[in-house]
C-alpha cells in the first residue's frame, strides 16, 4: 500500500481515496471527505477510512458530543489537523505555515488602532467594550485567511474587493470613491458629534434621532455603490443564465429532432420514400417550433380546430406519403361538433391520399362568425359521383354521416380526370 | 413574349444551382448574387424582367434588397422565394414591393409558371398567402376605427374574398375562373388589386407583421 502513503505534492492531485465509503473496505489514509461532507468532512472522511456508513459515524460523533462536548472538541481538532482529500495541507499546517501575510496583518492592526483612537477622540462610550470584539474578529479574520486553501483565498479576495471602503476601486471610479469616502466620513463624524452631545439624554431624543439618521445616511453613501454593484451583478448573472438556458434549449431541440432525423436519413439513403417522409416530418416539426412556439411547446394544450388539423396533416403525410398543404383562416376552441368535422375531414384526406394518385392534398379551413368550413381537395384522377363503386361508397357515407349528425352538410364534387373536392360545412352554434 | 430574363438572389450556392437547373432552357438567367449590396447594384445595372429573391439572407435579406432598389426600376418585378412561410416574412416582403411569394419546395413547372405570371405583371399568390390575406383582412377583430377605414385599401370586396378563398383551397387561376364563371384575366385583376391593398393598407395586423420583421 505504498501508493497510499505517498503524499501528493500538488493540492489538486489525490484520487486514490474513494469519494464515498466502500462499505466493508477500509481506505487509507484518513482524510476529510469532500463529496460526502456536511460540515467539515470529518465524519465523511472517517466513514471512508473505516468503510462504514457516514450516518453511523455521525450518530456516534453526536453521542460523544453529549459527553461534555468531547465529540465536538475532537471534531474541531480533527478538522484542523486533517488535510482534505483533495488537498495536501491541513488547515493547522497552513495556519502555522510561512508568514507570508505578515504585512497584511500589520496593516490591519494599524487600521484597528487608528479606528480605536478615532473612536476615543470622539468620546464613544466604553472603548473597552468595543476593542475586545474587534480584536477577536481580527484574530478570526487572520485565522480564516491563513487557514484558507489557495482556492478559498481567491474567493476571499474577490469578496474583499467588493466590500466597501476596503475594496480596491476601479480606475475609472477612483474619484467617486474618494468623494464617497470623504462625504461618508463627514456624515458619520457629524452624526457621532450630535449623538455624543445629546446621547443618553432622553428628553432631547429628536436631535439624537437626527444624528442617527445622518449617521445612517453616511453609512448608506459608503455602502450604496457596493450594494448596487451586487444587485446588478445578480441581475446580470440572471440574464446570462437565461441566455445559457435558451441556448441549451435550442441545442437540445436541434439534437433531439434535427440531428436524429439527419442520422435516420443517412441510414435510409437508399429508400427515397422514407427519406422524403423523414424530411417532410422534420420540416413540419422545425417549422412549428420556429414559427409557432406556442403550439410546439404545449401540444397537449392546443385543443383547437387548427391544432387538430395540424395533427391530421402530420398523420396523413406520415401514413400515406403525400404532401398535405394546409391553409387555415381563423381558429376556435374544440368541441364535439368540431371534432366530428375534423374526423370527417381526416377520412376525406386519407381517401384522397389513397385513391386519387395525386401527390398533394390541399386542405383549407376557415372559421367565420356563423360557420366553420373545411375543404379537402386533390387534383388526382377523380370519379363519377353518381357511379361510385360500393367499396368507396362506405367512406363517403361515413364522412357524410359524421358531419350531418352534428347539423352540418357535405358536398362532394368530382369528375373523372378533374380531381375531387370534399366540402364540409358546419354552422356555429353559440 | 420571349423568354423572361431572370436574376437570382440567394446566399446558398446549392439553392441557386437547383433553380438554375430547373429553369434551364425556359428562361434566360442574366445574373446571380449572393448578398444584398451586390444584388441591388447588379439588378439596377442589368434590369431583368424578374428577380427571384431569397427572403432570408444576412444583412437584412430580401426586404433590404427591395429597399435598396427603392422603386428605381419599376419594370423589374420581384418574386420572393423562401423556405419559410411565416406570416411576418410573407407580408413584409410583399409590402416592400414583391409581386409574389413562393416557397422553395415549389415544383419546377409551378415556379416557371409563377415567373411567367410575374413577368406579365400579375401577382402570384400561393394558397398560404391567400390564407394570410383572408386572415389579415378578416371582418372580425378589425383594429381600425371606422373613420380610419379606407374602403379602397382596407377592405376586400366580396368578389376578391371569393377569389382568395378558392386560391387558398388550392385552385389554380384557371380553375378559379371556371368556378366563378369569369375570365382568367378578371381573376388576375382581382388578385393584383388584393396585392395593392396588401401593400398599401394601414391595417393593424399588416403593419404589425411588417414591423416585427424589422427585428430580424
Amino acid at each position: 500500500m505504498s501508493a497510499y502513503r505517498h503524499r501528493p505534492e500538488r493540492s489538486d492531485v489525490n484520487t486514490t481515496t474513494p469519494p464515498r465509503p466502500v462499505i466493508g473496505t477500509p481506505h487509507r489514509p484518513y482524510r476529510r471527505g469532500v463529496e460526502n461532507a456536511i460540515l467539515g468532512g470529518v465524519c465523511g472522511g472517517l466513514a471512508i477510512r473505516l468503510g462504514v456508513r457516514e450516518r453511523t459515524v455521525r450518530v456516534l460523533f453526536s453521542l460523544t458530543a453529549l459527553v461534555a462536548g468531547l465529540g465536538l472538541l475532537l471534531y474541531v481538532v480533527l478538522w484542523l489537523c486533517l488535510p482534505r482529500a483533495d488537498e495536501s495541507e491541513a488547515i493547522a499546517q497552513r495556519l502555522l505555515g510561512p508568514r507570508r501575510q505578515l504585512r497584511r496583518v500589520l496593516v490591519g492592526l494599524v487600521a484597528i488602532i487608528v479606528l480605536g483612537l478615532l473612536l476615543q477622540a470622539l468620546g464613544a462610550p466604553s472603548l473597552g467594550a468595543f476593542t475586545l470584539p474587534i480584536w477577536l474578529s481580527l484574530v478570526g479574520a487572520v485565522g480564516v485567511w491563513r487557514g484558507a486553501s489557495p482556492d478559498e483565498r481567491r474567493h476571499l479576495e474577490e469578496l474583499a474587493k467588493s466590500t466597501p471602503l476596503a475594496g480596491v476601486p476601479g480606475k475609472r471610479s477612483k474619484r467617486s470613491f474618494y468623494l464617497r469616502v470623504i462625504l461618508g466620513a463627514i456624515l458619520v463624524f457629524a452624526g457621532l458629534r450630535i449623538l455624543r452631545h445629546f446621547g443618553g439624554a432622553w428628553y432631547v431624543a429628536s436631535p439624537a434621532l437626527v444624528g442617527t439618521l445622518i449617521l445612517l445616511a453616511g453609512v448608506a453613501v459608503g455602502l450604496a455603490p457596493w450594494w448596487l454593484t451586487t444587485l446588478s451583478d445578480l441581475s446580470g448573472e440572471r440574464r446570462e443564465r437565461v441566455r445559457v438556458e435558451e441556448r441549451a434549449n435550442v441545442a437540445a431541440h436541434l439534437h433531439d429532432s434535427v440531428l436524429q432525423t439527419l442520422t435516420l436519413i443517412e441510414r435510409a439513403a437508399g429508400d427515397a420514400e422514407a427519406v422524403t417522409r423523414l424530411a417532410r416530418n422534420q420540416e413540419r416539426e422545425l417549422r412549428a417550433w420556429l414559427f409557432d412556439p406556442a403550439h410546439a411547446s404545449s401540444p397537449e394544450q392546443a385543443r383547437t380546430y387548427v391544432a387538430q388539423l395540424r395533427e391530421m396533416e402530420a398523420q396523413v403525410e406520415n401514413d400515406w406519403g403525400v404532401k398535405v398543404e394546409l391553409v387555415t383562416v381563423g381558429d376556435l376552441e374544440l368541441n364535439d361538433n368540431i371534432a366530428a368535422l375534423v374526423a370527417a375531414g381526416r377520412e376525406a384526406a386519407i381517401n384522397a391520399a389513397q385513391w386519387s394518385g395525386a401527390p398533394t392534398v390541399s386542405i383549407y379551413a376557415e372559421v367565420e362568425p356563423v360557420a366553420v368550413s373545411l375543404f379537402v381537395r386533390d387534383q388526382g384522377r377523380g370519379f363519377d359521383v353518381d357511379a361510385v363503386p360500393a367499396d368507396r361508397r362506405g367512406i363517403e357515407l361515413s364522412i357524410r354521416q359524421r358531419v350531418e349528425q352534428h347539423g352540418g352538410r357535405v358536398t362532394i364534387k368530382s369528375s373523372p380526370g378533374k380531381g375531387t373536392e370534399v366540402e364540409l360545412f358546419l354552422p356555429r352554434t353559440p | 413574349m420571349g423568354q423572361p430574363r431572370v436574376f437570382l438572389v440567394d446566399d446558398h450556392e446549392l439553392i441557386r444551382a437547383g433553380i438554375r437547373s430547373e429553369l434551364a432552357g425556359s428562361v434566360e438567367i442574366v445574373g446571380e448574387a449572393d448578398e444584398v449590396a451586390a444584388a441591388a447594384e447588379m439588378i439596377l445595372e442589368r434590369t431583368p424582367d424578374v428577380v427571384l429573391l431569397d427572403v432570408h439572407m444576412p444583412d437584412g435579406g430580401g426586404v433590404a434588397v427591395l429597399r435598396a432598389l427603392n422603386g428605381r426600376c419599376p419594370e423589374v418585378r420581384v418574386l420572393a422565394l423562401s423556405v419559410s412561410d411565416a406570416a411576418e416574412d410573407v407580408i413584409a416582403v410583399i409590402r416592400a414591393g414583391a409581386r409574389g411569394y413562393v416557397t422553395k419546395n415549389i415544383s419546377g413547372p409551378d415556379l416557371l409558371d409563377a415567373i411567367y405570371r410575374v413577368a406579365a405583371g400579375d401577382a402570384v399568390f400561393s394558397p398560404r398567402l391567400a390564407g394570410f390575406v383572408l386572415d389579415a383582412f378578416s371582418l372580425e377583430g378589425t383594429h381600425l376605427e371606422a373613420a380610419d377605414v379606407d374602403p379602397d385599401l382596407d377592405l376586400l370586396t366580396p368578389r376578391e374574398r371569393q377569389v382568395l378563398r378558392l386560391i387558398a383551397r388550392g385552385y389554380s387561376y384557371r380553375d378559379v375562373a371556371t368556378e366563378l364563371a369569369i375570365s382568367p384575366k378578371t381573376v388576375e385583376s382581382h388578385v393584383s388589386s388584393v396585392l395593392r391593398k396588401l401593400q398599401l393598407s394601414n391595417r393593424h395586423q399588416l403593419s404589425n407583421w411588417a414591423s416585427e420583421r424589422h427585428l430580424f
